[in-house]
């Protein structure tokens, strides 16, 4: 693991807006890991706000919610950030007003199935980026003996986590417990990094104040370093253990969530409100100034800039979804928030990658790489098409999260070939 | 909105470069040349100038008559000219340096398809070469200028020369009257890189403050080179001067400078060390048992050819298996 430049500033420090009044919302009906949901609404359709739009078709898949009052348009293929093109249910709300949930009533007499069919009801995917459904996760087919909760944000940039740490611990807290009380696990790691100086102050706080009822209850405060908050990465900082290659986190009995899914478990079950609405960083070079914006899922970026929330400072030269290290570079501002967008980067002409030169094999992405691979030999049997080979040097166990490349003197497109390598090998 | 860049990520990037590097490498090697016109006169400083304008040239003839991109700025060219002139004589003829660098570039490069592509060391194939053909020019030794004295005379073939202290060493001259303070100044005779140590060891200390090299493959080469050679010293077993074997000859020059380079050397640091410990074998092999006194640039060679089969066999474990 590797300390990358972070450019969390000012990000870090900005306090959250709302635009919550979008014109149009493009709701992709893959927004998840698994099976596109199923649209129930038909163009013309009037949805209430948090009324189902689409359910989950089988077990692996995730709802999803009209996210204010809306009147159906049509369902069409749209801009999506990671298929390019995806079925979507395009909408336009017809109320400005913002919809109040009622705070639901006797909480704690609610029993475990019933709190799983709620975050099921609510379509809660992982918010760090997988976007998994968080129900299949809760219902783990081994004992869990270790919660760890993921607040180490390790891209640079995003801030997102950060300030929902900073602003509703309270409420990611709550939002544990209930997890703890569907899994019951032994204990608890609440992971940060120590580049979270404000959340590690409040952290601490809860901590000493023991106010939740939390299992052993641990506080973790990690080297910032990329990429610390892989969860296999992640474990093996915090356990010492190591998830077997091709296995899951719950074969050494951990499991880990982010804590902006802890915050919408919190929603669903304290105000029956489901995942709707994402805190979403938007920051780069070319923008006039950072933000941190709490945007309904659906919205469109060029929305934020018509309404005047983001204004360019410089003509981007790359748009990005997700962090700088693993997000996906898109070419028109057509594409919506998804449940899983942590962030938005527009990054101007000097970070447009230099010309790709010969690997001068100086080993630093063989020393740096978090999964112990030999990325350049991947991708010089990638270029060659020797899947095997490429196999051999590890490429199915690559976790892309682009160290190699970020380290590469000579500009080499290492994470590109190997993911090539990966797709092959993968048939 | 204007066209934007869609490419894979990652969209961030550390501001190293091929580039950067060379060069570093290059200002590195500077005060043992500077130290060597100190120790030689300008001989040596003609030697230096020609090894890095001839290789330069060599490369970007070949790169424009093969309609490659020329690429002389990323200072590969300009070391392996550099190496090459530091594993000369100061009062090597010109043409040896022109040929020597012609062949490193050539033959040692561009012929195995440029940068990152060659088997082994480009400046050590071209030293090699050269002794192999000329090993007249190539042992005759100047010897350090007494002050001032004929500081002008350039490829100056008739300087008055000397032997190097491993040569006295190998035709069995019982005491070399030369102190482990003079072997390290570098006022004794031998290649014109190869001999201020104190010059050397400043450059080798940056390169390792800044990351461009590690201690792995140097420091196992030396501590190989020291530990056998005193096993086996001339007056029986755990005899061997040590610190002689260390401070003579060219093992400091290619230890930090030449087996380090990047890519003829094992890419993990379980290969380095592999690596290092085998050339240090070989050189104390042919110091001792070979028919020349000194071995370093033929181990270094021989470990390149190694180098894709250590690397086989010392990949990293991957993680979760």
């Amino acid at each position: 693991m590797l300390r990358v430049e972070e450019h969390k500033s000012p990000q870090h420090n900005l306090s959250c807006e709302k635009f919550l009044n979008p014109q149009r919302l493009y709701l992709p009906l893959s927004q998840h890991t698994g099976r596109p949901s199923q649209a129930c609404v038909k163009p013309q359709d009037i949805a209430e706000c948090a009324q189902v739009i689409a359910l989950e078709d089988g077990h692996i898949s995730a709802r999803l919610h009209a996210p204010k009052k809306i009147k159906i348009i049509s369902i069409d293929d749209w801009y999506h950030p990671i298929l390019k093109k995806a079925k979507c249910i395009i909408a336009e709300p017809i109320e400005t007003e913002e919809h109040k949930f009622i705070p639901r009533e006797k909480i704690g007499a609610i029993g475990k199935e019933a709190l799983l069919q709620i975050i099921r009801d609510s379509g809660i995917v992982g918010m760090g980026g997988a976007a998994f459904p968080t129900h299949v996760k809760l219902r783990p087919p081994k004992k869990i003996e270790t919660l760890i909760i993921n607040g180490c944000e390790c891209e640079p940039y995003l801030a997102s986590d950060y300030r929902l740490m900073v602003e509703k611990l309270d409420e990611i807290f709550k939002g544990i417990e209930i997890i703890c009380k569907i899994i019951e696990p032994r204990e608890v790691i609440f992971v940060v990094e120590d580049n979270k100086t404000e959340a590690r102050k409040k952290l601490h706080l809860a901590f000493s104040l023991k106010k939740y009822k939390l299992p052993n209850f641990s506080l973790e405060i990690l080297k910032t370093a990329y990429p610390q908050g892989g969860e296999k990465q992640l474990i093996y900082s915090t356990k010492k253990s190591k998830v077997p290659s091709g296995g899951l986190p719950l074969d050494v009995g951990c499991i880990v969530h982010n804590v902006a899914t802890c915050f919408a478990i919190y929603e669903a079950v304290y105000f029956d409100k489901p995942l709707i609405e994402r805190l979403v960083t938007f920051a780069g070079d070319a923008l006039v100034s950072p933000k941190n914006v709490w945007v309904k899922i659906g919205t469109p970026l060029n929305e934020l800039f018509d309404k005047g929330v983001l204004q360019f400072k410089t003509e981007p030269k790359k748009i990005i979804c997700g962090g700088p290290m693993m997000g996906i570079a898109l070419d028109n501002l057509n594409y919506p928030v998804l449940k899983g967008t942590g962030g938005f980067l527009f990054l101007s002409k000097d970070y447009l990658l230099g010309e790709e030169g010969p690997c001068i094999r100086c080993g630093s992405c063989v020393r740096e790489c978090p999964m112990s691979l030999m990325p350049t030999l991947i991708d010089l049997a990638s270029r060659n098409e020797n899947w095997e080979q490429a196999l051999i040097y590890g490429s199915a166990d690559c976790i892309e999260c682009g160290i190699c490349s970020y380290v590469c003197p000579t500009n080499r497109r290492l994470v590109q070939s190997i993911k090539q390598a990966k797709i092959k090998t993968l048939k | 909105m204007n066209k934007l860049t869609v490419s894979y990520s990652p969209h961030l990037h550390t501001n190293q470069s091929c580039a950067k590097i060379m060069w570093s490498v290059f200002a590195s090697l500077l005060p043992a040349g500077i130290a060597a016109i100190f120790i030689f006169g300008a001989a040596a400083l003609w030697v230096i100038l020609l090894g890095v304008i001839s290789a330069l040239v060599t490369e970007g003839l070949l790169q424009y008559f093969n309609k490659k991109k020329i690429t002389l700025s990323d200072g590969s060219a300009a070391l392996t000219g550099l190496l090459l002139s530091y594993n000369l004589p100061a009062n090597s003829p010109w043409w040896l340096v022109v040929i020597g660098s012609f062949f490193s570039v050539f033959i040692g490069k561009q012929i195995f398809g440029g940068l990152g592509q060659n088997i082994f060391n480009p400046a050590l194939v071209g030293r090699v070469f050269l002794m192999t053909c000329w090993p007249k020019y190539m042992t005759n030794f100047m010897k350090p200028l007494d002050a001032g004295i004929n500081f002008f005379k350039s490829f100056n073939y008739d300087a008055v020369t000397a032997a190097t202290p491993l040569m006295m060493a190998k035709e069995g001259k019982a005491v070399i009257d030369i102190s482990y303070w003079d072997l390290f100044l570098g006022k004794h005779g031998g290649c014109l890189g190869e001999v201020c140590i104190l010059a050397l060891l400043a450059g080798a200390l940056f390169l390792l403050l800044k990351k461009y090299i590690s201690w792995h493959i140097p420091i196992i080469y030396i501590a190989t080179v020291g530990v056998f050679s005193w096993i086996f010293g001339s007056k029986g077993l755990f005899s061997g001067d040590f610190l002689f074997s260390i401070l003579s000859g060219g093992l400091i020059l290619g230890a930090f400078f030449m087996a380090t380079d990047y890519v003829t050397s094992p890419l993990t640091r379980k290969g380095q060390a592999i690596f290092a410990a085998g050339c240090g074998i070989l050189t104390v092999v042919i110091r001792l048992w070979g028919g020349y006194p000194e071995g370093v640039s033929y181990a270094i060679l021989m470990m390149n050819a190694a180098t894709p089969i250590i690397d086989r066999y010392t990949k990293n474990r991957i993680f979760g298996r």
